[in-house]
């Protein structure tokens, strides 16, 4: 993984699982998004208050990170996916490689998850767009998940986004 | 009424009588023609009303963003169009971001509300889900245990199994068969938050581990088809209105060749020796009463023709009677001062006369002498069903 993260939040986030996989595979399957999401969401859920209901809501979350590498990323390289756990947040970290020129799109979309006016940009998009784009299912995640949204650019051309979901106390 | 099922464990349906236009399981399309089918579904549908179509969604258990955005822009395009329209999505309160994602449609467009589907949705709920309700539970599953243990297994229950205890009260039995029969999964469902933040607590008091407490409404499950080898669901049948839609869901989720376990009451056939009359005028009265609540208290010998309708095959019935002689009497004796407090409670609620429930109480006074009595006999019986799903 290419990841670099701040080595404070680090120490305090625990590792649960850590998923690789080619590009290229990945790519091969739109209903790879699905199977990954559902099946790390089940083996990260067991152990919450409501596994059920965590592992639903979670997969939900995930899979639409999934979609956006699926969507935004290219054959050359990994796919590589990493679950941390502190507390009542699970931190999702997913990176994968995306075409040059692109990684500045993320930065804005994903600085904007970070405005005040996220949630009027994220109504906005779903009362006036006949689908979803990158930027409007990053404020989903914001808007209805309480999702924390980063980027981390180091390991260029790969982009990783580093997402913070407090799902465990909004499902209890 | 239109129904289109598509691959990807989805499904539409329009009914045109009540209006409800229904969307369930998991949608995650990559484009929107892959759904085309549905969304034209919803334009026809959304044609045909007049006034309010309901969009419900209690059953949506997964929908992506491509799927959502299309869905509501036919639902925004229409209100847009028709200022005549209302539509009003019904979510549940079990599955967490379908109402958090819905919610925005009242905020974006005054012509759509949102609604949470949740409490009062069965007549007994009030008795069912109060704190109070709690040691009753307790106590019976105490007593009920000494006989499942040794039945459980003739119903296929055995070691190394996928497990569901559906309107799993306070959660003892999902303990209890833990500890006997080491089950690979075990969930354990209900729609009492009380009821299971008790379980939690007591697992946690215990180092209980691995029983997967979850909070649902058992005739609209989160849980996926076919998952479990063995689905219980005791004593709940009756209380709940609807029964058959309890079955139904019991039957989704259990594999083909598992087996559904029910068990069930005749409450007018407890007894008890001294006093034996007041005893069984009381449980009659109560068989009555109870259905004021929709609650049939009677469920127990029904169990086969249940099971029958609802297309299980193989099925098994037996009864037991749990008896003040099972263990220390005063377990029994526990049960039925539970009972008598209650269902004298549901009894007022009735508005039935004060000489009617003072002879009310009696009986189950005297069912507890009964069982204190040291030559005394009494007994409350019970019915365990199971059938399996066909392969
Ligand atoms: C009589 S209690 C039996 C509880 C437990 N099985 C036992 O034997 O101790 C009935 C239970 O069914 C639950 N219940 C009734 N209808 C339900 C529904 N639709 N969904 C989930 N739970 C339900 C109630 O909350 C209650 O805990």
């Amino acid at each position: 993984m290419g990841a670099s993260v701040n080595k404070t939040t680090e120490t305090a986030f625990e590792p649960l699982l850590q998923f690789d996989m080619e590009m290229e595979d990945f790519l091969s399957d739109w209903h790879h998004c699905d199977h990954v999401s559902t099946y790390l969401a089940r083996m990260i859920s067991h152990n919450r208050t409501d596994p059920v209901r965590h592992s639903n809501f979670f997969s939900s979350a995930l899979n639409e990170l999934l979609e956006v590498s699926f969507r935004g990323g290219t054959t050359d390289g990994k796919i590589g996916l990493a679950i941390y756990r502190q507390g009542a947040t699970e931190r999702v970290q997913l990176s994968f490689p995306c075409p040059p020129g692109q990684a500045r799109f993320y930065r804005e979309a994903v600085s904007k998850t970070r405005e005040s006016d996220a949630q009027a940009r994220y109504l906005d998009a779903i009362s006036n767009d006949l689908a979803p784009s990158r930027e409007s299912v990053l404020l989903d995640l914001a808007v209805n998940y309480d999702a924390r949204l980063r980027l981390d650019e180091d390991a260029a051309p790969a982009i990783t986004l580093i997402v913070d979901l407090p799902l465990e106390g909004m499902v209890s | 009424m239109i129904a289109a099922s598509l691959p990807q464990r989805f499904k539409v349906d329009f009914d045109p009588n009540s209006q409800i236009f229904s969307l369930a399981g998991t949608i995650r399309p990559r484009s929107i023609d892959e759904i085309a089918e549905s969304i034209q579904a919803l334009r026809e549908a959304i044609d045909t009303v007049r006034g309010v179509l309901y969009i419900d969604v209690k059953r949506l258990i997964q929908m992506n963003n491509t799927a959502f955005q299309a869905f509501i822009r036919v639902a925004l395009d229409a209100c847009r169009e028709r200022s005549d329209l209302r539509l009003i999505v019904v979510t549940s309160s079990v599955v967490s971001w379908t109402t958090r994602m819905f919610r925005h449609l009242s905020t974006i467009e005054p012509q759509i509300s949102v609604e949470v589907y949740d409490s009062m949705f069965y007549p007994g709920q009030d008795y069912f889900e109060d704190t109070s309700f709690i040691p009753i539970l307790r106590a019976q599953t105490k007593l009920t245990w000494r006989h499942e243990r040794t039945i459980l297994p003739r119903h296929g229950m055995r070691p190394g199994i996928a497990v569901a205890d559906i309107c799993c009260g306070i959660g003892d039995f999902a303990v209890l068969a833990q500890k006997e029969f080491q089950p690979s999964r075990i969930v354990a469902l209900d729609h009492s938050k009380p009821s299971l933040a008790y379980a939690r607590k007591v697992a946690a008091e215990f180092g209980v581990t691995g029983i997967e407490y979850t909070y649902g409404d058992a005739s609209e499950m989160l849980l996926e088809d076919n998952q479990f080898d063995f689905v219980s669901c005791r004593h709940s049948l009756q209380v709940f209105n609807q029964p058959e839609l309890l079955l139904k869901e019991l039957y989704r989720i259990v594999k083909p060749g598992g087996r559904v376990y029910i068990t069930n009451e005749k409450n007018s056939h407890c007894l008890g020796e001294p006093r034996a009359q007041s005893i069984q005028w009381t449980y009659n009265e109560l068989a009555r009463l109870l259905t004021n609540f929709e609650i049939d208290v009677e469920f127990g010998p029904k169990s086969r023709r249940y099971l029958t309708d609802t297309g299980f095959d193989d099925i098994l019935v037996e009864s037991f009677m749990v008896t003040n002689l099972d263990g220390d009497p005063q377990d029994f004796a526990d049960i039925i001062a539970g009972w008598e407090k209650m269902f004298a409670d549901m009894a007022v609620r009735n508005g039935e006369a004060p000489e009617f429930i003072e002879r009310f109480r009696q009986g189950f006074r005297d069912h507890i002498f009964a069982a204190l009595h040291p030559k005394g006999y009494a007994g409350w019986p019970i019915w365990a069903a199971s059938g399996r799903k066909p392969l």
